[in-house]
């Protein structure tokens, strides 16, 4: 009896092992190729693995003459002033959506969706011949109001479900004790609100920190944020160089993936429901 | 004190209706605003621009769409349909798993791709899947062939990259929705003499209907509309939409026809959102 459990424990091990390496393999697989193509110096076919490691690309990004470091900058802050704005218009728009008997809420909601949920390319070719008209080609500003439209609905919609996840009846007791209501906001829900308002900063710097096509189309020829500058390496066969900006635009993602289990809560997904 | 008054309003409400959707709105305003200017207008000048070209306002511009690029409208809806087939089969198996066993491993693991940047995954398959990539180097020591084509530059690269990047969000979804559905429908359907495949295909499935078709719908557009993969890691002809449209806009200045390409996309998108919609809801009466 017992030497049955045990060869069977012993297959479900096996089976199991095999379907780690298995899976561990399609999900990690291709991003090991591009780790280890940021790490090599000289890697010839057939080679499994590069002839020669080193530091060499990673320290030709991070010195002087390579443009890695002025577009990080440029990439960072842009991504900076896209959350404090989409931060600053969504905490009113989602308090509306979420406490006051709006008329047409869910179209509203929806509205909010569209840039993510429809094709973006013809609405961003359109908005570049409308910024030709601005002098907004080229700019931080026009670059900055590409990437504030699509994130905008991850921050509206983040903001809504974190105010409807905060009981009224906290904000009834206060407002019964004399409280304003703008003093009920900032004292009580604002402070309530702050782990989906993270999320919500998290979901919006993501996503300008890693936008391209609006950014190609908009910020060319002039600004060069990360991502248009790994787009230019990877095109150019510059493989070594493209594997160290492509893990350098990564890392934030991968490390907000990490902090992000903490402060998206079920609530908040469940409340995102369509 | 006024208790009388808070039992009479159970939540903090005007008690005027309409001055409380004026307030709303005004609080709604500024993102509304941001929204129209620079979505909305540029969507509508997208859809007006697609009808004016140099012989006048009409569908000039959908005539030269389709007899140039008609291939390359059928390859995209092939591409993302194969894609959303595979994507749906790979989300479903993956949440049915974990809804039904308890594996923090894959739990993890699978989420990885969602957030790697769709930049960065047609980066990453273009090192791993070329001819002389990391998954050809492994097959061949294992196998001993040499020669191996690279599946980059080809439709197949395309559907794997789509499908490796974009499963993990459906799956997200998808097992969300699972597991707010109550252990007790699954027992009794198991209990009916089912085993776990009619759990999920007959329950799970249908009760969840709406975050399935969310999932379904979101993968779709981000198929079609996508830029970067094609460019990165699809075949040099035929192409998917959006690299004509870019082509259309950055070598020839020619606004028209990239419109008609867009506008193109939009009914392909509103059309089989509707077909799928359609095709539950039948499927839910029958």
């Amino acid at each position: 009896m017992q030497n049955v459990t045990k060869s069977k424990w012993w297959q479900t091990m096996i089976l199991k092992t095999i379907a780690m390496v298995l899976i561990g393999f399609i999900v990690f697989g291709p991003l090991m190729g591009t780790l280890l193509w940021s790490f090599a110096e000289k890697w010839f076919w057939p080679a499994a693995f590069p002839q020669e490691l080193g530091l060499k690309y990673w320290k030709i990004a991070f010195t002087g003459q390579s443009p890695v470091l002025d577009s990080m900058a440029i990439s960072i802050t842009i991504a900076l002033i896209v959350v404090v704005l989409a931060t600053l218009i969504s905490v009113p728009a989602g308090y509306a959506l979420a406490r006051f008997n709006l008329p047409w809420k869910r179209i509203l909601l929806v509205l909010f969706l569209m840039p993510q949920a429809f094709p973006q390319l013809p609405v961003f070719i359109n908005m570049t011949s409308i910024f030709y008209r601005y002098d907004l080609v080229g700019t931080v500003p026009g670059v900055i109001a590409v990437h504030l439209v699509i994130s905008l609905v991850y921050s509206v919609w983040i903001t809504t479900a974190a105010f409807k996840s905060i009981p009224v009846t906290l904000e009834e007791a206060a407002r019964n004790l004399g409280a304003s209501r703008l003093r009920v906001f900032f004292r009580i829900t604002l402070p309530l609100a702050t782990p989906g308002l993270i999320a919500s900063s998290i979901f919006v710097f993501i996503t300008s920190f890693d936008e391209f096509t609006g950014t190609f189309f908009i910020g060319a020829p002039f600004i060069q944020t990360l991502p248009t500058l790994m787009y230019t390496a990877s095109m150019g066969y510059n493989m070594q160089y493209a594997s160290v900006i492509a893990i350098l635009l990564t890392i934030p993602a991968l490390l907000f993936m990490l902090v992000l289990e903490k402060f998206l809560k079920a609530e908040y997904i469940s409340g995102l429901g369509v | 004190m006024q208790p009388r008054a808070a039992v009479k309003r159970p939540s903090i409400r005007v008690s005027d209706g309409q001055r409380e959707a004026v307030s709303g709105l005004v609080l709604v305003l500024p993102a509304l605003l941001v929204l129209c200017v620079l979505y909305i207008y540029p969507l509508c000048a997208s859809i007006a621009g697609s009808f004016v070209s140099d012989e006048g306002i009409g569908l000039h511009n959908f005539a030269k769409a389709f007899t140039l690029y008609g291939t390359d409208i059928l390859f995209t809806i092939g591409i993302t349909i194969i894609t959303l087939v595979l994507v749906f089969v790979v989300a479903v198996l993956t949440a049915s798993f974990l809804r039904f066993r308890n594996w923090p491993f894959l739990n993890f693991v699978y989420r990885l791709p969602l957030f790697i940047p769709y930049l960065i995954a047609g980066h990453t398959m273009r090192v791993f899947l070329a001819p002389h990539g990391i998954l050809n180097i492994l097959i061949s020591r294992v196998t001993g062939l040499s020669d191996l084509p690279g599946l980059a530059f080809s439709w197949i690269g395309l559907v794997i990259t789509f499908v490796w990047k974009q499963f993990p969000l459906a799956t997200l979804l998808i097992l969300g929705a699972f597991q707010s559905v109550e252990d007790s429908y699954i027992e009794a359907s198991l209990n009916l003499g089912g085993n776990k495949v009619r759990a999920v295909w007959e329950i799970l499935l249908p009760i969840c209907r709406p975050t399935v078709l969310v999932a379904m719908v979101l993968t779709f557009v981000s198929t079609i509309g996508c830029l970067t993969i094609p460019l990165l890691i699809g075949p040099s002809k035929p192409v998917m939409l959006p690299i004509d449209m870019a082509f259309r806009i950055n070598y020839m200045g020619d606004w028209g026809v990239a419109n008609a390409l867009g506008v193109i996309s939009y009914l392909i998108v509103i059309a089989l959102s509707m077909y799928y919609l359609s095709y539950t809801v039948k499927k839910e009466d029958a």
